[in-house]
């Protein structure tokens, strides 16, 4: 009668069995294939240099260094071999020829590291100037943001006196003759008939005339109309507006949205 | 570490910064229609005929489309005639907003022009070109620069080198059918008869002129050929033929016929071939003129009372009405997109041209009146051609502009003159 019980000793038989030859072969695997003694690990040579080398180093040291190990090998050549007196004569030319190609290959060495310090000095030079250009950019920035951080403080200062209700009015009557006189000078015949709409950024100078050209945020899609408002904001030159520098700090910089033919009701 | 603080540190200055700067805004609406101020300097090397002085021209050309003002340049010392001598503060001071500058230099076989528009207070060249000539097209070279510094400036090309045609009466006995410049210059008759001469049509395609004449007793409609002068009668059926019109492609003409009943309107091959009456309708329906598209075409009719103009859709000859402000209002003539319709409209008992915006129906009054007839827009859709009635029997044509309005008359040299049609930009 099957039962249980044996199954599960047979199979317990089994798995040992399985077990030992898996944990035995596994053994066997690692003695023979692991290479258990250390090697030598690969390292690499590394210059570390704190600046560049000094032009007389650079001068020196590579071509002496060549020279001797060319000398050397003149030397044993003519150790080992006995040479016939015809060959001499040869010889003696040859190891003029030699010399002279030396000396030539040496002067093209000479001049060839004479140039690669001139570049380099060429490189250290403009990377310098470089860092020079760098600095002055930044002292300008950093100018810069003073400036616009006093003018910010101003006009936060504006925002301030607005919101306590101090500039408003004025900041408002300011808006609308600003308004009223570039509406003026825009000649809308050249806007077509649909509601249309562009937008100009503009920035002015305390005397109201403009800074730089107004730049065109929004276009109308119709290069006309957009020529004749960008007209009208020249024609208005100058606008009006306030001598106080807070209110003025308010209108230095404006967003003019334009209609030319009224909005849709 | 410090990148990290430096980083933040960073994007905070940012946002302060952009918070402090918030731009304020100025909404504009609207505008004041306006011209613009230009100074058309005198040529260098410019002739002392009247009739052909570049600048003169270009300043007449300008001033007629109600876009320009010309400064006047009459004892300004100094005149620049090169871009490099413009003293722009001058001219800034002027409110001059643009100028030509030009130069003409002439043999006894060419005339060459060559001539700058600048913007002077962006202190830029807009345009520089050159325009060569026999010395008899000296005034085209003109209304040539004209053409191009409209098209600079108002996106939409000049039509000063076109023509125009007109009836022009000299006593009870004579009438002739003018072609001239838009000017009224270089002049000449195409037809003469001893008859009237009405309803004048300039073919679209710029070759033929359409007309209605008398000479058979009765009006009867006859097409003539523009450059063998050749002429044919395509319309004499019985009763009155009266106002014909050109379908856009110049192949076809609507045209009215009484047939001793009321005015009906017809359409056949421009030949005069395959008539065929467009609806019956037991009112009187006129003055038909061609949708640009060609898919319609607009009429007046008293159908609703009063004469008004509608609109029947040649497809399923729906009928629509257009005008709704007024009495009276007749003589319809669409632009060349089909965005305007000119007429005639009564107002206080005066009849002046109108022009309504078909999107959106708006009704402008372009004259005064008080006896304006036979408006035809130009073929830039700008300018309205038109029949000035004065009392006393007498009558001149004239142009106004659609923007600003202005009134330019067109002097012909007669007392009579009416019927006017305009030419296609090309004939």
């Amino acid at each position: 009668m099957f039962r249980i019980a044996d199954l599960e000793s047979s199979i317990d038989t089994q798995s040992n069995l399985f077990t030992l030859i898996i944990h035995l072969s596994l053994i066997l695997f690692m003695a023979f294939t692991i290479q258990w003694k250390p090697k030598n690990p690969y390292f690499a040579e590394v210059e570390l240099w704190e600046a560049i080398p000094t032009k007389t180093a650079e001068n020196q040291m590579t071509p002496i260094k060549e020279l001797d190990v060319e000398k050397q090998v003149t030397k044993k050549e003519i150790v080992k071999e006995i040479p016939k007196q015809a060959d001499v004569d040869a010889e003696i030319i040859l190891k003029k020829k030699k010399e002279k190609i030396k000396k030539l290959q040496e002067e093209l060495l000479k001049q060839e590291q004479i140039k690669q310090l001139q570049e380099r000095l060429l490189n250290e030079e403009k990377s310098k100037r470089i860092e020079k250009e760098k600095l002055e950019k930044l002292q300008e920035m950093l100018r810069s943001e003073e400036v616009n951080q006093k003018s910010d403080r101003i006009a936060i200062q504006a925002d301030k006196d607005v919101e306590a209700g101090v500039n408003s009015g004025e900041l408002d009557k300011y808006k609308a003759l600003i308004q009223q006189k570039i509406q003026q000078n825009v000649n809308n015949n050249l806007c077509g008939t649909d509601y249309i709409s562009l937008d100009f950024e503009i920035k002015l100078l305390p005397s109201g005339e403009l800074l730089s050209d107004p730049v065109l945020k929004k276009s109308s899609k119709n290069p006309s109309c957009d020529e004749a408002v960008e007209r009208a904001i020249f024609i208005s030159e100058p606008l009006p507006v306030p001598t106080d520098p807070k209110l003025f700090a308010k209108l230095k910089q404006l967003r003019l949205k334009f209609y030319p033919n009224g909005q849709p009701e | 570490m410090t990148q990290l603080i430096k980083t933040l540190i960073f994007i905070i200055l940012i946002s302060l910064h952009s918070l402090a700067k918030a731009i304020e805004v100025i909404d504009i609406l609207g505008g004041k229609a306006g011209e613009i101020a230009i100074a058309v300097l005198p040529f260098e090397g410019d002739g002392s005929e009247k009739d052909i002085k570049f600048n003169e021209i270009v300043k007449a050309d300008l001033e007629r489309s109600g876009f320009f003002r010309a400064i006047k340049t009459d004892g300004i010392n100094n005149i620049p005639k090169d871009i490099k001598d413009i003293d722009y503060s001058y001219w800034t001071a002027l409110k001059a907003e643009l100028a030509i500058v030009g130069k003409v230099e002439k043999n006894d076989t060419q005339v060459k022009v060559t001539w700058d528009l600048v913007d002077i207070f962006k202190q830029k060249l807009i345009t520089t070109m050159e325009y060569v000539g026999n010395p008899s097209q000296g005034r085209l070279i003109g209304h040539r620069i004209s053409n191009l510094v409209y098209e600079k400036v108002t996106g939409t090309p000049g039509v000063f080198h076109t023509k125009i045609g007109y009836v022009k009466k000299f006593d009870d006995k004579k009438y002739t059918l003018n072609i001239s410049d838009l000017d009224g210059f270089n002049a000449k008759a195409v037809v003469t008869s001893t008859q009237p001469i009405i309803s004048t049509r300039w073919s679209p395609d710029g070759k033929k002129i359409a007309y209605v004449s008398f000479e058979k007793k009765k009006p009867v409609i006859f097409v003539q050929d523009l450059s063998t002068g050749e002429r044919k009668l395509v319309a004499n059926f019985k009763g009155n033929n009266s106002a014909p019109a050109w379908s856009p492609d110049s192949k076809q003409l609507a045209l009215v016929l009484t047939y001793n009943e009321f005015s009906q309107i017809y359409v056949m091959n421009a030949d005069g071939s395959d008539i065929k009456r467009l609806m019956r309708s037991r009112y009187i329906d006129t003055e038909p003129a061609w949708a640009p598209d060609g898919q319609s075409i607009y009429f007046t009719s008293d159908r609703g009372g009063g004469p008004q103009i509608y609109n029947i859709n040649l497809d399923d000859k729906e009928i629509k009405r257009i005008t709704f402000e007024g009495k009276y209002n007749v003589s319809p003539r669409l632009t060349p997109d089909g965005k305007f319709m000119t007429f005639i409209t009564q107002e206080g008992g005066k009849l002046k041209v109108a022009a309504q915006n078909l999107k959106s129906n708006q009704v402008l009054k372009l004259t005064k009146g008080p006896n304006d007839e036979s408006p035809v827009f130009a073929p830039n859709g700008h300018m309205v051609l038109f029949t000035l009635k004065n009392s006393g029997n007498t009558s001149k044509i004239g142009t106004v502009s659609l923007n600003g309005f202005k009134f330019v008359p067109i002097e012909v040299g007669a007392n009579l003159i009416q019927e006017p049609t305009w030419s296609p930009f090309d004939f």
